[in-house]
């Protein structure tokens, strides 16, 4: 379809500008990690643009750092933590909630859904002081467990809507071929859901890592996750070290969208 | 392993399985039972906590609650401090703000990806996932780049010979405005995205074939349809934008208060737990008040558009 088949001059006018805004906003987007990319190689000890020069020193500093070691280390086991319960308590209950067979099953997806749909900050507090009544002091295991309720409805929801577009013959025929539901299920269904496990475990694995709602009133006062160092070093340092820290990221996150779009395909990440 | 003495096929078939069967079996409700004892447990008991906590009066001590009492005085004091309204009244109008200029900006994006080719298909897909990969911080921390002192705007703008002093943009509420609107962007184009790329392009040939321009086409065809878009894109939005401790923490400056920074000070800062029960409620409240709210607008604008069809 041309663009501008059969328009008049003010037509013409109109889309270009809301096309203008399209690409501004495209910008927008993609502008500051360019900028932050750009900084992390200066060699001036202060933030300051354009930047002068080039070096990896503030690349080597991360690694250097024990504490944003430590704390990169602690949220990949966060990370990792949040993933592993999201897979092993999100899938089954996937599979109720598109295959279940009894009234409720409309219920269950939207009891899932309560945690995701409250404000992060809020479900901190709230784990926070329900921890303090039964003397469960905050640690790394709170926040994991914190954040994997408020992202589950993530995996579910992903997990969810592929099994209902899964054709149901399948599963009947190897019902038919009399598999028990166990074989059916890590046969049949298993195989097909893999890539939308997959997608899930990406967002939930982001979540987990990257979560500073939920994390800052749950995290353990020793070991602290990536953001909330991240933030007290923003706040109270102005070296490139934590441009240097956003370009890993930045490759990270350049790293995953790979990995999604291996396994499913991006235009099936909205669904 | 025991082996069942009549396997319906060949094969090792144990105990595990046979009571993964039974469970699958059913088609009931017990594979997601583990899911719904760590839920209410790790959210619905909480939130009854925080709750009560509200309405009592606490101490804590050494990360522990030493006494807790009954008490209105905190929920009371909340409805009549100035302090308490101002800075939700300040987060709402941020939130808000932030909102329709995200719907601003957004909304033509997914136009573009909705009128253009695979590849520009693929470019905004991209550009609008990977930020969300990366972490809020990190995104914020780039507009202290930009916007600071001696950042990017300040610097092209002296270079140009514009300005002789460097403007300050940090630390206000422009400042809070602008990260806001850039971070929450992609949450926005996402949900039209997937909303417009369900649409029947052949509506489109068929508005341009009966004559209709493209702006024609997009008032009348395209917008009605993405309504349930713009929907869940500003409920999404507001959410994030109303209940954000980042952006005006970083980019406010220290004396921004918003409702998430005022709530981190009560609970980590004072210890005033009643304070931040307190305040905990009224964000939730407010927030569900502005969700019900989108969701009737989108509702009634979703069935007007069916209505017309009909």
């Amino acid at each position: 379809m041309s663009l501008f088949r059969h328009s008049s001059l003010s037509d013409a006018l109109g889309i270009g500008l809301i096309l203008a805004v399209a690409v501004f906003s495209l910008l927008l987007l993609v502008a500051p990690s360019i900028i932050v990319l750009m900084i992390s190689f200066d060699t001036r000890a202060f933030v300051s643009f354009p930047p002068e020069g080039f070096t990896l020193r503030w690349y080597a500093e991360v690694f250097e750092q024990g504490e944003l070691v430590d704390a990169m280390l602690n949220s990949l086991q966060v990370g990792l933590t949040v993933t592993l319960l999201c897979i092993l308590l999100g899938v089954p209950t996937a599979l109720v909630c598109a295959r279940g067979r009894f009234r409720g099953t409309t219920a269950l997806s939207v009891f899932v859904l309560v945690p995701h749909m409250v404000p992060g900050i809020v479900l901190g507090v709230a784990v926070l002081f329900a921890g303090a009544l039964v003397n469960v002091s905050p640690s790394i295991w709170l926040q994991s467990v914190a954040i994997t309720v408020f992202i589950l409805a993530v995996m579910v929801r992903t997990v969810q809507s592929r099994l209902l577009r899964l054709d149901p013959a399948l599963e009947e025929a190897a019902a038919n071929l009399r598999a028990t539901p166990f074989q059916s299920l890590r046969t049949v269904t298993f195989p097909l859901l893999l890539p939308a496990i997959l997608a899930g475990a990406v967002f939930t694995f982001v979540e987990g890592f990257d979560n500073l709602s939920v994390a800052i009133f749950t995290h353990g006062f020793r070991d602290r996750p990536l953001p909330v160092e991240l933030l007290a070093l923003v706040q109270y340092t102005s070296s490139p070290l934590v441009a240097a820290v956003s370009g890993v990221q930045i490759v990270l996150a350049i790293a995953a969208l790979v990995a999604v779009s291996l396994s499913i395909g991006l235009d099936n990440v909205n669904d | 392993m025991a082996v069942a003495s009549r396997t319906p096929l060949p094969g090792a078939h144990g105990m595990g399985e046979r009571i993964v069967d039974a469970l699958l079996s059913g088609r009931g409700i017990w594979p997601a039972v583990p899911a719904i004892i760590v839920l209410t447990v790790v959210a619905v008991i909480p939130f009854v906590i925080l709750l009560s906590l509200g309405f009592s009066d606490i101490e804590v001590s050494r990360g522990a609650i030493a006494s807790r009492t009954f008490s209105l005085e905190y929920i009371a004091n909340a409805l009549t401090d100035p302090l308490y309204w101002t800075t939700f009244q300040r987060s709402m109008t941020l939130a808000l703000t932030t909102t329709a200029l995200c719907v601003f900006f957004g909304y033509p994006v997914a136009y573009l990806y909705l009128v253009g080719g695979r590849w520009t298909k693929r470019l905004i897909l991209v550009l609008t996932i990977a930020p969300l990969l990366t972490s809020g911080i990190v995104r914020t921390y780039a507009w202290l780049v930009i916007l600071g002192g001696r950042g990017v705007v300040n610097s092209t703008l002296m270079g140009l010979g514009l300005i002789d002093q460097p403007l300050r943009i940090m630390n206000t509420h422009w400042a809070v405005l602008i990260g806001m609107v850039q971070i929450h962007l992609p949450v926005m184009i996402l949900p039209l995205i997937a909303v417009m790329s369900r649409h029947d392009t052949r509506l489109m040939e068929a508005a341009a074939n009966l004559g209709a321009s493209h702006l024609g086409t997009l008032r009348t065809v395209i917008m009605p349809l993405s309504v349930p878009g713009i929907g869940t894109g500003a409920a999404l939005v507001f959410t994030l934008s109303y209940t954000t401790f980042v952006v005006p923490q970083l980019l406010g400056g220290g004396n921004y208060l918003n409702a998430a920074t005022m709530i981190y000070e009560q609970v980590v800062y004072s210890l005033e737990w009643s304070k931040g029960s307190v305040s905990s409620m009224i964000l939730m409240v407010t927030c569900l008040i502005v969700l019900v709210a989108i969701a009737l607008v989108t509702n009634h604008f979703t069935r007007w558009t069916q209505g017309r069809d009909a």
